[in-house]
């Protein structure tokens, strides 16, 4: 090493050997971080990339140098020439032994524990330990089924004391809910004095938890964590667009659970945006309908084109309105058919919900994509202005993106009487209820896309599962609009939208499509803990 | 009438029948196969034939393909065991050994096995190898006509099927190996059965030797057919008895000596012509060697464990999964994700029924494969199968297919 002549490092950064491999971090970085750098994976429980340190589990015990005693990983700051040992006989015995320790009043739960594939103790158990257990002691009994709160159910004797969920609590949330009473093996994790488990990031306890002691009463028992598919994407609950993954099977969505985007969410999403893939299943339009009868496409197409044939000789009579709960694309291709009909143009979303606003991740704004839909069509008119129209009768036909339209009671009588309303809906309801055509598109989880979050990001989300029924990408819908009215849109694919749409959106010019993700099973992405 | 007498109706070749000039002939194409009662397994032959003479044999298998390979990289090392089950189901128990003992060179755990299970497997890989002989040497001589012999070796084979059923659960489809030594214990009073059966197996040998080995049909149309010479099987890559049978002294278990084959005395029986008649020669000798390997082996077969004691690598036993969170812990993870394998790559091979069955395996240290290979040896023996049948008599197909022993489920993967 002498003989090379390396730079001396930045002031800012230290040199650590670590297993033999120098490695240079930022100064401040702790030895387990440093590790990870170098490929060595130093086991840990209590340590969490997001949280503070606690160094409470002693899993992460490594030998350091001119340091008589094992030291904890996650609590050691790397200095400037440190030396640390991961796989010397001590260290490995003390990994080995405290997993025993761990596991002695660990009950034996993995066959019915929501957990198991996908849990930590076992992983770290298997990788490190594998050994029979010396103990014959029964082992010690705490409650198996505590209800922490709206959310959370608690298995006290499946918890191994790593208090990551406390910490969620005290530093994400910022409300102290959750706290450990009495001592040694008959310590337990409960709620703090005269609080419950009921703030609104509590789900990211679970999600933290090693092991299958907190369990979230939305997924629980539902599927078996190593059978599922996970695909990245974005959360549609609000304009933050925290980025998460879809965890789903045969089809189905069964969970969102945060991916780790430092720029937005860090590892964290709120309770609200998990439950929004309810809603992917909740009264889904699969199939056009054309005066609140089932159809077809080709019908449904017909009776659409004959309207706006009609509707467009006279400019001004069509309406089109874009909405902030769709994607980039859909609204790209819908303010392109729209300008090419010159009709007019209007934006609308879910009304803001000023309760809901912290300075954390949750936004007032509902809507994943208002920041996109303004990109796109900045002159783009306010709803207001199409009450007017309609109640004036110059509005005809009205070409409704979402599912979205909050106009007042008047206009809503009055857009029952003109020619037509056409509607494309991903649900059963709102204005697709009693539309003159309303035709099915496919929701965030179900096709390739993208969405801008509050502060202009251009986020991409990747198809998941199936549309229901009939249901295509709303873009795909547009296309069919535009050829059954002779306009020429000739997109096949979300790829090619984006292309034309990164070239007319100038903040977004050269933004890559990047690859298209396929689902990652789980039982290959080995435990997630 | 007085003119049939003058006609002689003499014994042509397939050189006569090329210098015949009165009938105007052309060449013709036939199939046979994929569904031919003379085909081992489901494999096409598309002759093209000038008169009986075959011009052109474009042999092509693939009916059966499986993606034994691909198939392999979703399963655990593990549930591998089945798929190898498939490749030469005539003796599946070699194609599990072969598996296993890729694997455990890649955990490095070769050396480690229990004696009795390393006995265990050259046990059952030996019984294995002679349902292997008895239904290609049967079946072959069924398709020359001799009945009886195929259902005389047929009734011994059926005999140890019945034994292995008793080993492992399944008549055919064993899966009886595990990686770390073997899934049970043989059943008590086991080697006795096999003992006596193998018995009743030497004497029926001697019958159905007594019916072929002199039997003029059986060696005009056996012998001289489908050589191929010493220098040919090295170029062509050919192993076990066809190679064997062409004086190519290769015998895995003795070149390439592994598990406790060292500790057995046995001959590796060559031949001199490289025909059919030596191929057939070679594998009525290894049935005989086999049943010797057995028979020593049962006398030397040590007491102990037939499971590896290594936690990273046996299932715990059922009793200690369902009442120690450690070893349930241990049986999740080996069933969801399989044994750990270190990354590396290794080619670990036997003496298959055919010749050498080798496997390749890429680890990643995941618990399933990154990637793995077959070298089934029934694929590379039928890549000398269009230049073999080249000038025979179409009936000639018939014996060289049977003495190439082809397995569908080997040769397509």
């Amino acid at each position: 090493m002498s003989d090379t002549q390396a730079p001396p490092p930045a002031p800012d950064t230290v040199t650590v050997t670590i297993d033999g491999v120098a490695v240079t971090v930022p100064k401040g970085t702790n030895v387990l971080e440093a590790a990870k750098k170098v490929g060595v994976d130093i086991s840990a429980f209590c340590y969490h990339p997001g949280l503070s340190i606690a160094a409470c589990c002693r899993q992460c015990l490594v030998s350091i140098e001119k340091n008589p005693k094992l030291q904890p990983s996650c609590q050691s700051i790397a200095t400037e020439g440190m030396v640390v040992h991961t796989k010397d006989a001590q260290s490995t015995l003390a990994r080995k032994q405290m997993l025993e320790f761990t596991l002695v009043n660990h009950p034996i739960d993995c066959p019915i524990c929501d957990k198991a594939g996908e849990c930590t103790l076992q992983k770290l158990y298997f990788e490190h330990d594998a050994a029979d257990s010396r103990v014959d002691t029964p082992k010690v009994h705490k409650p198996k089924v505590k209800d922490l709160g709206p959310n959370i159910v608690l298995d006290a004797e499946r918890c191994i004391l790593c208090t990551r969920c406390i910490r969620v609590c005290d530093e994400v949330a910022g409300e102290h809910q959750l706290e450990m009473i009495n001592r040694g093996d008959h310590e337990e994790l409960t709620t703090a004095p005269g609080q419950q488990l009921d703030n609104p990031y509590s789900l990211n306890t679970v999600d933290v938890c090693p092991v299958g002691a907190l369990t979230s009463k939305d997924f629980r028992f539902t599927m078996r964590a190593w059978e599922l598919d996970a695909t990245p994407s974005v959360c549609n609950g609000c304009a933050t667009g925290c980025n998460i993954e879809v965890h789903h099977k045969n089809g189905r969505a069964w969970r969102l659970v945060p991916r780790l985007n430092p720029a937005v969410n860090g590892h964290w999403m709120c309770d609200e945006g998990r439950f929004t893939y309810h809603e992917l299943r909740e009264a889904r339009l699969a199939g056009p309908v054309v005066g609140g009868l089932p159809s077809s496409w080709d019908k449904a197409l017909k009776a659409a084109a004959d309207k706006l044939t009609a509707a467009l000789k006279d400019p001004g009579a069509v309406a089109v309105v874009l909405s902030a709960q769709a994607s980039n694309e859909d609204n790209f291709a819908l303010a392109k058919l729209a300008a090419a009909w010159k009709a007019q143009v209007f934006a609308t979303g879910r009304p803001a919900v000023p309760g809901r606003a912290d300075d954390k991740l949750r936004d007032a704004d509902v809507n994943p994509n208002w920041a996109g839909v303004k990109a796109i069509a900045a002159a783009a008119q306010d709803l207001a202005a199409l009450e007017t129209g309609v109640n004036t009768g110059k509005v005809r036909v009205v070409v409704v993106l979402g599912h979205d339209l909050p106009v007042s009671a008047t206009a809503h009588g009055r857009l029952r009487e003109i020619d037509a309303v056409i509607v494309l809906a991903t649900h059963d309801r709102g204005p697709a209820k009693d539309a003159t055509i309303a035709l099915p598109i496919a929701a965030w989880a179900e096709t390739p896309g993208s969405v801008t979050n509050r502060d202009g990001r251009l986020q991409r989300m990747h198809a998941a599962i199936a549309a229901p029924g009939q249901a295509v990408a709303g873009w795909e819908a547009v296309v069919r609009l535009a050829q059954a009215t002779g306009v020429k849109l000739a997109w096949t694919q979300a790829r090619d939208v984006w292309k034309d749409m990164t070239a007319a959106v100038a903040p977004w010019k050269d933004q890559p499509w990047g690859r298209e993700v396929r689902p990652m099973q789980l039982r290959f992405a080995g435990s997630r803990g | 009438m007085a003119d049939l007498k003058t006609l002689v109706v003499g014994r042509k070749d397939a050189v006569d029948l090329d210098v015949e000039q009165e009938l105007p002939h052309e060449l013709m194409t036939v199939n046979m196969g994929p569904s031919h009662p003379a085909m081992h397994g489901t494999v096409r032959i598309v002759l093209t034939v000038d008169g009986e003479r075959i011009v052109k044999g474009d042999v092509q298998p693939g009916y059966l393909h499986r993606c034994f390979e691909k198939e392999s990289e979703y399963a655990t090392y593990t549930q591998v065991f089945p798929y190898t089950d498939r490749l030469n189901y005539v003796s599946p128990m070699i194609n599990n050994v072969g598996w296993a003992m890729t694997i455990e060179k890649l955990l490095g755990i070769t050396k480690q096995l229990p004696r009795r299970a390393e006995y265990v497997r050259v046990i059952v890989s030996e019984v294995s190898r002679i349902t292997d002989h008895l239904t290609c040497v049967g079946a072959s001589a069924m398709e020359l006509g001799a009945f009886t012999p195929f259902l005389y070796f047929l009734k011994c084979r059926e005999w140890l099927y019945t034994l292995l059923e008793e080993v492992s659960g399944a008549r055919l489809t064993h899966s009886y190996v595990r990686v770390g030594g073997v899934s049970k214990d043989l059943p008590v009073g086991w080697t006795d059965k096999l003992l006596a059966r193998l018995d009743e197996i030497t004497a029926v040998m001697v019958e159905v030797e007594a019916m072929l080995n002199q039997n003029k049909i059986f060696r005009d149309r056996m012998a001289g057919i489908g050589a191929l010479d010493r220098e040919a099987c090295i170029k062509w890559g050919q192993t076990g008895p066809i190679a064997r049978a062409a004086g190519l002294d290769y015998d895995v278990r003795k070149d390439y000596p592994y598990s406790v084959y060292p500790e057995l005395e046995f001959d590796v029986p060559v031949g001199t012509t490289g025909d059919c008649l030596d191929r057939y020669l070679v594998r009525i000798e290894e049935i005989k060697q086999s049943m010797r390997i057995l028979r020593q082996a049962v006398a030397q077969l040590p007491d102990g464990p037939v499971m590896i004691d290594d936690p990273r690598v046996a299932l715990p036993p059922k009793t200690d999964a369902y009442n120690t969170i450690e070893s349930m812990i241990r049986h999740f993870k080996h069933i969801v994700d399989g044994i750990r394998v270190p990354a590396g790559e290794t080619y670990a091979f036997v003496e298959g029924g055919n010749g050498e069955l080798g496997f390749y395996v890429v680890a990643d240290g995941t618990g399933r494969p990154y990637k793995a290979y077959v070298r089934s040896p029934s694929f590379v023996h039928l890549s000398t199968a269009s230049t073999i049948i080249k000038d025979h008599l179409i009936a000639d197909v018939v014996p060289i297919f049977g003495m190439i022993n082809m397995i569908g489920g080997e040769c397509d993967k």
